[in-house]
């Protein structure tokens, strides 16, 4: 068994093939090498913590289980990515088809105050926003908020990582197993669908 | 005249936003934009929002500066990781365990199934067993073990069943089905040496078997209450034994035996500290009946003066046969017991059992 120090050195490649024989510290050297970008992936797209921890769980889990099956056509991080990305949309949908689950966005007392809390962190942390950003209340970003959750989930998962995580749309394809059209077009209709829903904002 | 027509142009004014246009396309934009208006305008907003949207972004790390999310995710991980990594656990051979998922998943059917099952075993397939009932009650059985019985052997059985067959065809035949290692049915007369320490031990050793069992045996060894054996095991009953219904039995049994010492202090034992007023109001009983044996069996006269010496005694001294005998301690401590009864017991009836009892051998005490 590689040894763990040994193991940061190392080629990733040579990683993923060690992983890919059982070895658990190759495994766990993968897992400390993405996971914070799997996590930020999950927390951006899910924006709940116990929503991203389950991603991670579950994301983690599945590529443990299907590393045998990784061919090297595509970098690590790429497969990775997709992996990820996919269990984002799977926990979106089930968050879609689950009323409970999804934002309450009927109440808006608890809506607004959750957002609220969001955007109040927000400032604690960014003392130095453009004052153009300070021109959007708490009211407005809550709407915000609000439409994110009304898109699809794909077009969420296109919108979001196309401007929060700022991949091009080639590579949302690849992360999300599909042309580089289809994405254009799910970016297409949820910028459509948030413009619509925000048009007042102007 | 602006180049390409707005409606070429504006749907490619969301990707010119945000740089996700081919160069060529971005020269056709520009040069449009350059000469309407219109399209720089939704340009313009088409930024707009895309920053505004931007603007309510949080990034991940702010949702987690402390680092503590990731650390927890990872020691989930690596716990499920420990889980998934831990050899497996032998799977038992379990060729029904599709039956008892179905089952899990289906509690009414199976409690249905299974009470039908239950209904057809016992009904139908007990009825085709050869030769159940001739065991039993046909007076045939065979002693399966022909060797003694060891004390190994009584410390592991089960007695399944207790069988007493006093018909006149078969006077004081006893069936003892027993589960040792090998099952076994002990078939013979009361006085069989097997089936007395089969019945003495059972009766002994209440605890390991079913109070019905102990009951039949008691039923069986009452016969025999002369031999020191059984009045061993019939005392240790009364004494020891969890269950009231044994004790008081076992009581019962010994009603002919109260002249017997042993017997007397076990009943003022009864008397005085058995937990169940049932077997205290028994115990009067036998007492007060013993009193009546030693003034000469009749029970409705008065019983003798506690001076007097017993009449009747189940194993009288010879040596002291025929000479005065001296007065008889344990009448006091029958009296002595029962006052104690009268004045506290909790239990109102044997309170009143007791001042009966002492009514009845009052006329004698106050001489």
């Amino acid at each position: 068994m590689a040894t763990v120090a040994s193991l940061p050195q190392l080629d990733e490649r040579c990683i993923v093939a060690e992983a890919q024989t059982g070895n658990r510290a190759a495994f766990e050297e993968l897992v400390r090498r993405y996971d914070r970008d799997v996590l930020r992936l999950a927390l951006n797209l899910m924006k709940r913590p116990e929503d991203a921890r389950d991603v991670y769980q579950e994301a983690f889990l599945k590529v443990y289980r299907n590393l045998h099956r990784f061919r090297f056509e595509c970098s690590f991080y790429t497969w990775l990515y997709r992996i990820v990305t996919n269990v984002c949309l799977d926990h979106l949908r089930r968050r879609q088809a689950r009323p409970e689950d999804q934002a309450p966005e009927t109440n808006l007392g608890r809506a607004e105050e959750g957002i609220s809390d969001f955007f109040e962190r927000q400032r604690e942390h960014r003392p130095t926003l453009d004052p153009e950003r300070q021109l959007f209340g708490k009211e407005i970003q809550a709407r915000i908020a609000t439409a994110m959750e009304r898109l699809s989930p794909r077009e969420r998962v296109v919108f979001e990582m196309k401007h929060y995580q700022g991949l091009k749309l080639r590579a949302l394809g690849d992360a999300l197993g599909t042309t580089e059209e289809t994405v254009k077009n799910s970016l297409f209709r949820a910028t459509r669908k948030l413009r619509t829903q925000l048009g007042e904002l102007r | 005249m602006s180049a390409g027509r707005c409606s070429d142009i504006a749907p490619l004014l969301v990707f010119y936003a945000c740089d996700e246009v081919q160069p060529q396309e971005r020269d056709q934009i520009d040069a449009h934009l350059v000469d309407c208006a219109s399209c720089a305008a939704q340009l313009r907003e088409e930024q707009e929002m895309q920053s505004a949207l931007v603007s309510a972004f949080q990034p991940a790390d702010q949702l987690d500066p402390s680092g503590a999310l990731l650390a927890q995710c990872r020691s989930e991980l690596s716990e499920l990781l420990d889980d998934l990594s831990a050899p497996p656990l032998q799977e038992k051979w379990s060729p029904f365990g599709w039956i008892r998922q179905w089952m899990a998943l289906r509690p009414g059917w199976s409690a249905a199934g299974l009470l039908l099952a239950g209904l057809a075993v016992g009904t139908q397939v007990a009825l085709w067993i050869p030769g159940r009932e001739g065991n039993l009650v046909g007076g045939q059985a065979v002693n399966v073990k022909a060797a003694p019985l060891t004390n190994e052997d009584l410390s592991k059985m089960a007695v399944a069943g207790v069988n007493f067959a006093p018909a006149a065809d078969s006077p004081g035949t006893v069936q003892l089905r027993v589960r040792t290692e090998q099952p076994m049915v002990l078939s013979g007369s009361v006085d069989d040496a097997d089936v007395r320490r089969v019945l003495t031990y059972v009766v002994m050793n209440g605890e390991q078997f079913d109070p019905g069992v102990r009951l039949d045996c008691l039923d069986v060894l009452k016969t025999r209450t002369g031999d020191k054996d059984v009045r061993h095991a019939l005392l240790a009953a009364a004494r020891k034994d969890q269950n009231a219904a044994v004790r008081m039995k076992a009581l019962e049994a010994l009603r002919d035996s109260t002249t017997d010492d042993a017997v007397r202090d076990t009943l003022l034992e009864a008397l005085q500290h058995d937990a169940n007023p049932g077997v205290r109001v028994e115990a009067v009983n036998l007492l007060v009946r013993s009193l009546e044996d030693k003034e000469g069996g009749a029970t409705s006269a008065p019983v003798a003066p506690r001076v007097a010496p017993p009449a009747v005694s189940a194993f009288p001294d010879p040596e002291l046969a025929g000479s005065q005998i001296p007065p008889d301690p344990s009448v006091d401590r029958v009296i002595h017991a029962l006052e104690g009864l009268q004045r506290r017991d909790p239990n109102p009836y044997v309170r009143l059992r007791s001042a009966a009892a002492l009514r009845q051998i009052g006329p004698r005490e106050v001489q």
